[in-house]
């Protein structure tokens, strides 16, 4: 092992770098109160090619550390890369730091097996579509990536991300970035506005864009792709709130408007208040009310 | 074409099966015949890419075994005359001239005369099979516009070989059958098909039009993620809920428009064309026709009255 001058090691060749984000506050923390105790792995070469410690030297340099204890190989690039992951996989890897290591193998040209051997441990499988996501999600620009990991995406989300345009995907970061969102809820999102892409040839955020409830968004995205469904839940809506419901009264209606029967509930803690109940079910049929309702799904 | 590999097998079991159907809906007591399962044609919409967990080619080659299971279904029935087909796991007519597979079902229903074979298909290719056809043999062809076609339906034959086709079926006595199904929402849609049913009118005679189906366009959940992932954006056009059987359909209140609006072109040519709808609700069968058949049963009825009509005594 030896101390090396931070300056004489190039930073900025992460060719073998895996990690993502490279700020890490609890690194920070401890390089501060204790040093770096785990040496780097670094290339015998003038500058030196950092193998693994990417994080460690950020912080390091941060704190104003000159010098970094360093371990300093002599290995082909392929080597480098795999001492890179394996050093890497004694910690749980986040969604980009794995798809750095499927891109990278593939651009070093490791074989199917290797590379197979490696998204093994990894936790992935290895399949075309696995493989062309994870390259995408590598190559994808910072902001995609912090997004990610910020909302903790699925595999299958970071697909219907990625299938938007470069741009599209921008606007559509910074909206949900203002939203808490759930993962089905992002799933949900994401799906209706493919789906506007798809029907419209585009998106159009300027009505969507400055909406920070999901709720909002949804029933925006939703008027957008279903008119006719939002209309006949309007309509519905309309026609209860006419009928002014006490809340042991409820009147339900199949969701999509297919069932040609409705569900009328009742909840009564006693003789008088089912006869109230039918007597108010009595007034909204006699004013033409439930004959509306089952205009919206009978024709 | 023909890139899948086909498989010749000798399946005992049920070959001869009745149409599944769908909950909740109304259908036709149809009875399938599994000569072949998969099918080259490939079209976009398909279901059978969800069904079938193979892509290759199954021909079921015991012809004995399957004109056996035909005859104990024929003669189990009672009350209905019986309509079978071949097109419900597969193509009827895609790979019919190179494997010669329907003759023997084309001349054992043309000697049985007791029950109806379907060949329903979007192949025209009907040449090798004319020296045989007979009554009771149905040559029907799924249409739909060009545009569709040119998008959805890549692999299989244009329309207007469709049209010549099933004018070539006429003339040899054989009535036919029409499906429009499945019909797609698309920009410019409602225009596309007054043209195709003007075309159906002036090709082909529309007396001799057994039955037509209508049916919009459906799937099963999975296949929706599909359609968005290839980017199909006729498929997806529309406006689509969960219907009661879990599949995607059309809101019903466009089921309703549409089906109506084709009804009324298919009768402004033909007044006494047979049309019914493949698996929707009761409720549509009154909006659109008028009429309501309760249940299955009741649809079967009506074809069976439809078949007595045009073959008079000889079914």
């Amino acid at each position: 092992m030896q101390t090396i001058p931070i300056e004489r090691i190039n930073m900025n060749d992460r060719r073998f770098c895996i990690s993502y984000p490279l700020q890490d506050d609890a690194l920070l923390s401890s390089i501060r109160m204790e040093g770096v105790i785990q040496p780097l792995l670094i290339l015998d070469k003038q500058p030196h090619t950092i193998v693994s410690g990417f994080k460690r030297i950020e912080a390091a340099k941060e704190l104003g550390f000159t010098d970094i204890p360093c371990f300093v190989m002599d290995m082909d690039y392929k080597k480098a890369m795999q001492a890179s992951i394996h050093s890497n996989l004694g910690r749980v890897l986040n969604i980009i730091e794995k798809a750095y290591c499927v891109d990278k193998l593939f651009t070093m040209d490791f074989s199917e097996e290797e590379i197979s051997g490696v998204m093994s441990m990894i936790s992935l499988g290895f399949y075309e579509k696995i493989i062309k996501r994870m390259r995408a999600l590598a190559n994808a620009e910072n902001f995609v990536k912090d997004f990610v990991l910020q909302k903790n995406m699925t595999m299958q989300n970071v697909e219907k991300l990625l299938g938007f345009a470069d741009h599209e995907i921008k606007d559509i970061t910074e909206m949900l970035n203002r939203i808490h969102t759930t993962e089905s809820m992002m799933r949900e999102i994401l799906q209706m506005l493919s789906i506007m892409k798809l029907k419209y040839g585009n998106i159009d955020f300027s009505a969507i864009k400055g909406m920070n409830n999901i709720y909002d968004l949804k029933r925006s995205l939703k008027y957008s792709i279903n008119p006719i469904l939002s209309g006949l839940e309007e309509d519905l809506s309309e026609i209860k709130n006419k009928c002014a419901l006490p809340p042991s009264i409820d009147i339900k209606v199949d969701p999509f408007f297919e069932k040609e029967y409705i569900d009328i509930r009742i909840r009564a803690n006693g003789p008088e208040e089912v006869k109230g109940a039918l007597l108010k079910i009595n007034s909204i049929l006699d004013a033409g009310y439930i004959r509306s309702i089952f205009g919206l799904t009978t024709y | 074409m023909g890139l899948q590999p086909i498989e010749f097998v000798e399946t005992k079991g049920d070959i001869v099966r009745n149409c599944p159907g769908t909950k909740h809906h109304i259908c036709c007591g149809y009875k399938t015949i599994d000569l072949v399962e998969g099918c080259i044609l490939s079209c976009s919409y398909c279901i059978l890419k969800e069904y079938i967990n193979t892509p290759n080619i199954k021909i079921n080659s015991d012809i004995p075994y399957i004109l056996s299971q035909i005859s104990e279904a024929i003669d189990a029935e009672k009350t209905h005359i019986l309509r079978f087909g071949t097109g419900e796991l597969s193509d009827s007519l895609a790979i019919d001239r190179r494997y010669r597979l329907n003759q023997p079902l084309v001349e054992f229903f043309g000697e049985t005369k007791k029950a109806i074979l379907e060949l329903k298909s979007k192949w025209a290719q009907i040449d090798h099979l004319t020296p045989f056809l007979n009554p009771y043999i149905v040559i029907s062809f799924s249409l739909a516009p060009q545009r569709i076609i040119d998008k959805e339906e890549k692999r299989t034959s244009p329309l207007y070989k469709r049209l010549k086709a099933l004018r070539k079926a006429q003339e040899c006595g054989c009535f036919v059958g029409l499906h429009l199904d499945p019909v797609i929402i698309y920009d410019g849609f409602e225009k596309d098909y007054e043209y195709l049913i003007g075309d159906i009118g002036r090709i082909i005679d529309l007396k001799r039009v057994l039955w037509v189906s209508l049916g919009l366009l459906r799937f099963p959940p999975k296949l929706f993620n599909r359609f968005l992932d290839e980017n199909r954006k006729n498929l997806l056009y529309g406006e689509f809920v969960r219907g009661e059987d879990g599949k995607y359909r059309y809101v019903k209140k466009e089921r309703v428009r549409i089906y109506g609006m084709l009804y009324n072109l298919l009768k402004e040519q033909e007044k006494d064309l047979f049309i019914y709808f493949c698996m929707e609700r009761k409720d549509i069968w009154r909006s659109v026709t008028g009429m309501t058949p309760e249940d299955n049963e009741a649809l079967m009825g009506l074809f069976d009255s439809r078949i007595k009509t045009l073959y008079g005594g000889i079914l």
